[in-house]
């Protein structure tokens, strides 16, 4: 995968870095894809003036551009004893060390050509993770659609969490926030039991650990255990009074038991909170609505369309903007917000 | 921004809630006699036809006043399938049965002295309906497959006599839930039978990554349903296209009668899978508009599809109008659609109590019954995932599940105690007072099982009366009649459920009273009253002549 990537690498770069002192007959020949040529020149011209490092870079350049990344590493070298400051150079010798596996020695190389992108794949093979995403964000910042870069910025993230989860898991087995990770795998593995056992666990280890309720209360709501699943939110709202989403939780799960008018006070204060929050918005409205405060429900729909006017909670919305109207007999408000609910989600019969 | 789910992409398990009622409403009971094994023939290839059957009917064919069980079979299905297929329905294996029931409780098979052997080759059982189509007094039934369907006049004297070719209601493709009303309130009983995939041999195929389960119903085109106008001389018209009814076309599974809007005609709610629901509004002059979508009863109150099995329409919550529930497959809930009046319904799934009663659970038959007499009716579904290795495909959920009874606290369900929590790949259900001790009971069936017979041992002392109508101007059955008993209504239908035919005996529980006031609005337009009416009974009423 490096070697690939790093072939793609080569022959992006929007010009080679030549030296000026490439003979004429060389340049002609790697032009015209004849790399042996080209190399038998640049042999002869290395016999001629071995002091001088342009006919090293230019042999280790055609074996790079024939991929021949083992044999280019040594000529590239012997250039940078001549004359260590051609970052291009540099860069050169620092993909051939990586393309061959040599990556911790390919670092200083990569570093001093200020290619991040290189870089920080070459700080993934060395498990230098946290360097990796930097460098790789960094490139990414200046080549934001670059897929392969996403890619390796989404390897370094992953290692990184991984790195720092196996350090928790060793170094400190019993504490709330290694429970809390083993339940979080627990839960992605569908091992409901195991999860909540751990989630549990990280609260009997501290008791008053922000989110841990949350968790498990969204656990406990993902299991159809709505009852379960409000005591959790109800805990994380007294220990974060000040949490928009656990009153958003508390509202939604209410909901979901019927029990609306509770709803509306737990998505009115998140509301409050953190006001604006198109989500909140569309339960909020559901709740009032259920409540039989439909000026309420109004309110919170429409606001969200002014803030959402596209995307599946727009959509839910004027299905719901629909029902309200359609129950107040308002047939012509019905009959618009089902148009555009109809033209969103373009279904056919 | 957005809330984050912490545990995004987790599924969720299959967590079947507890009771909240310590004594089990229903005894699972296992009546001598009983034998049948509902063959559905699964195979390799996973036919979809294989996961759908199948019905069954609770019926008093001989009027001897003890409900008799009718259960409709699969059929054999080669593996792979044959072109044409017969489907093996002269091996007695995979015949129709029907159950004559004992004065002591037990059940004979019948089946052959009925006539009831032959179905015919080429077919694959599906579901059944009870009318009396001729208004002669005798319960005939009608038989859906995926194939031709099968009429059979009920002679009078034990017997049937397939009478399709005559009536002309022999159908095709893949039916599935039938039943019989009066839509032209003429006195003659109506058929209007759903259809479900444009599916056959040819078109068959197996999905998922392994092409190992069931494709979705998305992968088939849709079909149109039929309505069959009873002419009244033991023939039917196919109306389909002139009623509007062949207007739309869907994924039909359940079938449910009632006149949602009090206009006097009654109206059709199709329950499709993965297709907007329909709501067939009878114009009262033949022909029917599909009117879902305005009404609030297409889609889910999130504006979502729902995969439709079957369906109830009957009033829950005591304010006299027929509301809609429907059962369907996890991940959504069964949706409580709330009659409002003026022609609209509201989503009332999370107030009813049914966010904490579905969800990870699928649902087929239904049935809105007052199991405890307390004067609210209640629910009872069967439960199973259509998969059946659905586990394969997500770990959270299960393909067996046993059946929910929620009781009913004044418009809200919760759940109770059904007496059995063998979870099986439950499918049709149907409704009656077996033993006439004044509690409904239920009989369900089951894929490549026995049918499960939940017989009613609630021990309150709850009044209840039960009316058997008898219509003269109108349909014999009374069909179609609204009857209100002390401010409950029922709406009378055999149909509903998935597949199936209850008892058309209309049962109302009357908690403390002692006294039932009775009102009737007859199809025929004919009111009628009895006030101060003997309680805990069972009530016979003929319609009057004028």
């Amino acid at each position: 995968m490096t070697t690939i990537f790093l072939t793609l690498l080569l022959f992006a770069q929007a010009a080679p870095s030549r030296v000026d002192t490439d003979t004429h007959a060389t340049a002609e020949a790697i032009q015209q894809h004849q790399p042996d040529s080209a190399i038998a020149q640049f042999k002869q011209a290395i016999a001629q003036t071995p002091n001088d490092p342009a006919p090293y870079i230019g042999l280790g350049e055609t074996y790079m551009r024939t991929s021949n990344f083992a044999e280019a590493i040594a000529p590239l070298k012997h250039a940078l004893e001549l004359n260590p400051d051609l970052p291009p150079v540099h860069r050169q010798l620092g993909y051939a060390l990586l393309a061959q596996g040599y990556a911790a020695e390919a670092i200083p190389h990569l570093d001093r050509s200020k290619d991040r992108a290189a870089l920080g794949i070459a700080e993934i093979e060395t498990n230098h993770f946290a360097e990796a995403v930097t460098n790789l964000q960094a490139a990414l910042s200046e080549k934001p659609n670059d897929p392969d870069l996403i890619y390796y910025l989404g390897r370094a993230s992953q290692m990184l969490a991984n790195d720092s989860n196996e350090r928790l898991l060793a170094q400190f087995p019993q504490s709330a926030r290694a429970h809390q990770l083993k339940a979080e795998n627990c839960s992605r593995f569908h091992e409901m039991q195991e999860a909540e056992t751990e989630f549990r666990a990280a609260l009997a280890a501290r008791a008053n650990l922000p989110g841990i309720h949350l968790e498990l209360g969204e656990l406990y709501a993902q299991n159809s255990k709505l009852v379960q699943a409000e005591q959790e939110f109800r805990e994380e709202r007294r220990i974060r009074p000040g949490s928009a989403e656990a009153a958003y939780r508390l509202g939604q799960v209410l909901l979901q038991q019927g029990k609306a008018r509770d709803a509306v006070n737990e998505l009115n204060e998140s509301n409050d909170l953190m006001p604006n929050m198109p989500e909140t918005l569309q339960v909020l409205g559901k709740a009032a609505f259920l409540s039989g405060d439909k000026t309420l429900a109004e309110k919170s729909w429409t606001q969200l369309l002014s803030l959402e006017s596209e995307g599946p909670l727009a959509t839910q919305t004027h299905f719901d903007l629909a029902s309200l109207y359609r129950s107040e007999g308002k047939k012509q408000e019905a009959e618009m917000h089902m148009q555009q609910f109809q033209k969103v989600r373009g279904a056919k019969r | 921004m957005k809330w984050i789910t912490h545990l995004s992409g987790i599924a969720a398990c299959v967590m079947f809630l507890g009771a909240s009622t310590s004594t089990p409403v229903f005894r699972l009971a296992h009546p001598t006699g009983l034998n049948f094994i509902l063959q559905n023939s699964p195979t390799p290839q996973k036919y979809l036809i294989e996961t759908m059957p199948g019905g069954i009917a609770l019926l008093d064919y001989n009027n001897d006043g003890l409900p008799d069980i009718f259960l409709v079979n699969g059929g054999q299905i080669s593996s792979p399938m044959r072109t044409p297929e017969n489907f093996s329905r002269r091996n007695p294996k995979y015949w129709n049965r029907l159950y004559r029931q004992n004065k002591d409780g037990s059940f004979t098979d019948v089946t052959q002295a009925a006539g009831l052997a032959s179905i015919g080759d080429g077919n694959y059982g599906m579901g059944v309906a009870v009318g009396d189509y001729d208004n002669d007094g005798y319960p005939d039934m009608f038989v859906t497959n995926y194939g031709k369907n099968v009429l059979y006049h009920n002679n009078g004297n034990g017997t049937f006599r397939d009478v399709t070719a005559k009536a002309g209601v022999a159908g095709g493709g893949w039916s599935a839930s039938a039943g019989f009303f009066d839509y032209d309130n003429d006195g003659k009983l109506d058929l209007f039978v759903t259809r479900y995939l444009d599916w056959d041999i040819e078109l068959s195929k197996a999905c998922g990554a392994k092409k190992d389960t069931y494709c979705q119903p998305g992968e088939f085109g849709g079909v149109t349903n039929l309505l069959y106008h009873n002419r009244g001389d033991g023939t039917f018209e196919d109306v389909s296209v002139k009623s509007g009814i062949a207007a739309m076309k869907g994924h039909a599974l359940g079938v449910a009668f009632a006149d949602y809007d009090g206009d006097g005609f009654t109206d059709i709610f199709v329950a499709n899978d993965v297709v907007e629901q329909f709501l067939f509004h009878n114009n009262g002059n033949g022909t029917f508009s599909e009117h879902a979508l305005d009404t609030g009863v297409a889609l889910s109150s999130d504006g979502k599809m729902l995969s439709g099995m079957g369906v109830v329409f009957q009033d829950y919550d005591n304010d006299g109008l027929p509301d809609v529930i429907v059962t369907q497959l996890p991940r959504g809930l069964y949706p409580v659609f709330h009659n409002e009046g003026k022609g609209v319904f509201l989503d009332k799934t999370l107030t009813s109590g049914f966010g904490m009663l579905s969800g990870s659970v699928s649902g087929w038959g239904i049935g809105l019954e007052d199991f405890d007499n307390d004067g609210w009716k209640d629910v009872f579904i069967t439960q199973s995932h259509v998969i059946d290795n659905v586990e394969k495909l997500d770990s959270g959920l299960r393909y067996l599940q046993p059946p929910l009874l929620a009781l009913n606290h004044e418009g809200r369900f919760e759940k109770a105690d059904v007496g059995n929590d063998t979870p099986v790949a439950g499918r049709g259900a149907a409704f009656a007072d077996i033993n006439n001790d004044g509690k409904v009971d239920v009989v369900t069936t089951v894929l490549g099982g026995p049918p499960e017979v939940f017989m009613n041992r609630e021990r309150s002392t709850n009044h209840w009366i039960t009316i058997c109508l008898e219509g003269t101007r109108s349909n014999r059955d009374g069909l179609g009649a609204r009857i209100k008993v002390n401010g409950q209504v029922r709406f009378t239908t055999t149909s509903g459920s998935y597949l199936s035919s209850s008892d058309k005996r209309q049962h109302f529980g009357l908690g403390r009273a002692t006294q039932a006031n009775i009102e009737i609005v007859w199809p025929s337009g004919i009111h009628q009253r009895l006030d101060h009416v003997e309680v805990d009974r069972i009530l016979r009423v003929q319609e009057p002549k004028q």
